[in-house]
């Protein structure tokens, strides 16, 4: 009886040790792929862009993995405006933030792709005259009139997002190959 | 019999620190997992720490522990309010969106943290909406961040003259982020029957009237909520 104790303690003790979870991610392996990218169309904060909308990039140069083209120059990939931060008072410049880029045949999982881009800053000059104004009673606070600059993503900016085609595929997060008609892969 | 009595004695003094240590090293463990977590699903390649304290956040000096040395420090008072794994979720993604941006920008972030630092009323709703998108990449419900400010916050008369904005604007255009990103989200069973969730519902009536109205006439602009 003893023993059998001693056995259920001696697995109660080492049961937990064993038990080894699986991650679904394994950040291992350091190589990767750049892809650099180009937005189709301009988008601008100033313009009616909300969050969630879908943007369009097109691939700037061929991506090629193991001999296996992944992309053609020219592919059209779309991407989702993460967040907009619009542009505030003294100066604060506002933001476009991307992600979600949906590469035929690549899990989101293996690749870095947020991407984000600011418009001009202004606070590095509005708050030291902000600051010299306050010599003046309620004079400071005018600057809060200046606002920062727009943010814009235009075709010649380049966007660089990173494949890690070592990194584990999360199932759930692939989006499969698109066929075209002719029934060759995109990829291909 | 007096050794027996004397080691019950040191039994029953060392206990209770142990029981307060071992407590605190739990609380700091599942800050710990669910913090990297968040930072692993969304692979979010920065170092950031989590800190649990019991001590009350100071209120001007070293306030800004996650700008300068990149640190969450979770104090007591707030973690007092969170019950689940999600409210802990949403507490420590809104930390770790301010801490990113102390890593972007001009000398080594600086620039970008001082701006935080002082124009906190405009980063609070990006830090808001940023939580949103972490929480749900690392698989966390994002109503949880509802539920945590709707507790934790308190309602302030205005926020003209005020360096935060309400609690109800940032509830109403969290719920808007959500609503028009993550709908799933919003007929998740366990949030309807979740009371606090439905507490929002209810002081929430007029903004969320006024989203409706938004979605109604296919509006992008500006919803301004009360």
């Amino acid at each position: 009886m003893n023993k059998l104790t001693a056995l259920f303690l001696l697995f109660l003790f080492t049961c937990k040790a064993c038990y080894c979870e699986t991650l679904p991610y394994n950040f291992y392996d350091t190589f990767c792929i750049p892809i650099t990218l180009s937005i189709t169309e301009e988008i601008s904060t100033k313009d009616n862009i909300y969050e969630g909308q879908s943007v369009q990039f097109k691939v700037r140069k061929n991506v090629r993995h193991n001999g296996q083209s992944i992309l053609k120059s020219g592919d059209v990939i779309n991407a989702k405006i993460e967040t907009i931060v619009t542009s505030g008072m003294n100066g604060f410049p506002a933001e476009i933030i991307i992600d979600d880029f949906q590469i035929p045949g690549i899990c989101n999982s293996q690749l870095i792709s947020t991407y984000n881009k600011k418009g001009q800053n202004r606070c590095l000059w509005v708050y030291p005259l902000k600051w010299s104004l306050t010599l003046i009673p309620f004079a400071g606070s005018l600057t809060n009139l200046i606002k920062g600059g727009h943010a814009k993503i235009r075709p010649k900016d380049i966007v660089t997002i990173y494949y890690y085609p070592n990194w584990k595929e999360d199932k759930d997060l692939c989006i499969e190959d698109i066929k075209n008609e002719n029934g060759t892969s995109l990829s291909e | 019999m007096k050794k027996i009595i004397s080691l019950l004695l040191l039994l029953l003094l060392i206990s209770p620190a142990y029981a307060g240590l071992a407590e605190m090293n739990a609380i700091q463990q599942r800050i710990d997992s669910i913090g990297t977590r968040i930072l692993n699903f969304n692979k979010i390649p920065k170092r950031i720490i989590f800190t649990y304290s019991e001590e009350t956040k100071a209120e001007w000096l070293g306030k800004y522990h996650e700008l300068k040395s990149r640190q969450i420090i979770v104090y007591d008072e707030l973690y007092q309010f969170t019950q689940t794994d999600d409210e802990i979720a949403a507490m420590l993604s809104r930390e770790i969106a301010t801490v990113l941006k102390s890593y972007s920008g001009m000398w080594g972030g600086s620039i970008d943290a001082i701006q935080v630092a002082l124009s906190s009323k405009k980063f609070e709703t990006v830090a808001d909406k940023r939580a949103v998108d972490y929480m749900v990449k690392a698989g966390y419900n994002p109503l949880a961040l509802i539920v945590f400010i709707n507790k934790t916050y308190p309602q302030k008369r205005q926020d003209v003259i005020a360096r935060h904005n309400l609690t109800s604007k940032r509830l109403a255009r969290i719920y808007e982020y959500i609503t028009y990103k993550y709908p799933e989200y919003l007929q998740d069973t366990e949030y309807i029957n979740n009371q606090y969730y439905q507490n929002f519902l209810l002081n929430s009536l007029e903004n969320r009237r006024k989203l409706e109205e938004k979605i109604k006439m296919h509006s992008t602009g500006e919803v301004h909520y009360e």
